[in-house]
């Protein structure tokens, strides 16, 4: 790389013993190469372990009727979380009228819904069953994150609710 | 005038500084590392697009393993008062020789009627038996993790504490949950949830509000 034969003997051929004269000096062409692959190595490596934290503030929960938050039907969303990374989810109050979906397909409908909605009304409800993972709640968090959702709430679905999760993953079979 | 003799250069570069360069660079970088140290509870985190770094001072730290099992940790400044705390809040009463050894431990693994024996443990024993430490209660019935919470803000005597939740992808929801509970009984409703970094999917919400924030230069 850095050092360039100038004078090439063209004659030597297999098995012709070279008759040069040896320097001491040692290409350290190799030896730099080594080194700055092991810098960028470690560099590269010790960077992207830094291990973030994800902020989450829980609200105080509260036996007060009074200060529970009126939800518009017209702009709530509620997720369920179910079994096997499914995500059941319907608009309003109407549980039976619940539709599947998975983690990649969630973002589309929640732009969707955001989109048609009056940003005030808004309203995201997650409900994380008994069978999700807390990969799965960090999942939707962040999804909110993401798509810059001002309200949503995490709770647990009621019971009429598990019973459909339920009943859809005996029909699809879901373990 | 004589002529100033043009030398016929050698292309050839000396490397030995260069190497000599690459070397002590690499040397500075081993030396300087960090290391971090070898977890005694695997944990795989979720990622998120999160990008605060993780506070290392002043933390409460609760591991969920992917069994479902919690353990506590928490920053090595606080050990001494929280387990003084903890032992006027339980009656219970620790000898100098277990308040060494708490501060020697990396987490505390089991109910607290065993904490002395666990306490006692070496680390090899307690590496080799960890699959078999049940973890700190966190069901309704026995949340003792609760006690811990309320040890360690009591020991800090209204200081600010970061509370970390550690969680393994594969941990289920109510295990969480029941953490979270034990957090809420002790009115404490802010939490670190420790993630890997992620990228922000370009073109997201979130994405297109940071690029006007970068060009505007305000933040909220």
């Amino acid at each position: 790389m850095a050092e360039m034969e100038v004078k090439e003997s063209s004659k030597k051929g297999p098995g012709v013993k070279k008759s040069k004269k040896h320097s001491t000096r040692v290409d350290l062409t190799p030896m730099v190469d080594l080194g700055f692959l092991l810098i960028t190595f470690f560099i590269f490596t010790t960077t992207v372990q830094q291990p973030t934290a994800m902020n989450l503030n829980m609200p105080k929960d509260t036996k007060d009727p009074k200060l529970d938050m009126p939800v518009k039907q017209s702009g709530s969303l509620t997720l369920m979380l179910g079994k096997g990374n499914v995500i059941y989810y319907y608009f309003g109050n109407d549980p039976t009228k619940m539709q599947t979906t998975g983690y990649k397909a969630v973002r589309q409908i929640i732009l969707d819904k955001k989109k048609s909605t009056p940003a005030a009304d808004l309203f995201i409800i997650i409900k994380p069953d008994k069978d999700a993972t807390y990969k799965n709640a960090v999942d939707i968090l962040d999804e909110m994150d993401i798509n810059d959702i001002g309200k949503y709430a995490m709770v647990d679905p009621t019971p009429e609710e598990y019973g459909l999760i339920q009943k859809t993953e005996q029909a699809g079979g879901v373990k | 005038m004589a002529r100033a003799k043009i030398k016929r250069g050698s292309t050839a570069v000396d490397m030995t500084p260069m190497c000599d360069v690459a070397f002590l660079l690499l040397t500075f970088f081993i030396l300087a590392a960090q290391f971090k140290p070898q977890e005694a509870v695997e944990v795989v985190t979720p990622s998120s697009v999160s990008n605060k770094v993780a506070p290392e001072k002043d933390f409460l730290n609760v591991t969920i393993s992917k069994d479902n099992k919690v353990y506590l940790n928490m920053d090595p400044k606080i050990k001494e008062d929280v387990l003084d705390e903890l032992g006027k809040e339980r009656n219970m009463s620790f000898s100098a020789q277990d308040k060494k050894n708490f501060e020697m431990a990396d987490f505390v693994a089991v109910p607290l009627n065993q904490l002395k024996q666990f306490l006692a443990l070496t680390p090899e024993q307690v590496k080799s038996s960890i699959a078999s430490l049940p973890g700190i209660p966190v069901d309704s019935a026995n949340n003792e993790l609760k006690a811990w919470i309320s040890a360690a803000i009591n020991a800090r005597m209204g200081e600010q504490l970061n509370f970390l939740i550690k969680g393994d992808d594969a941990v289920k929801y109510p295990t969480f949950k029941a953490v979270i509970d034990a957090f809420k009984a002790n009115d404490q409703y802010k939490y670190n949830l420790v993630t890997n970094a992620k990228q922000v999917p370009e073109g997201s919400e979130l994405y297109k509000k940071n690029l006007m924030e970068q060009r505007t230069g305000k933040k909220e």
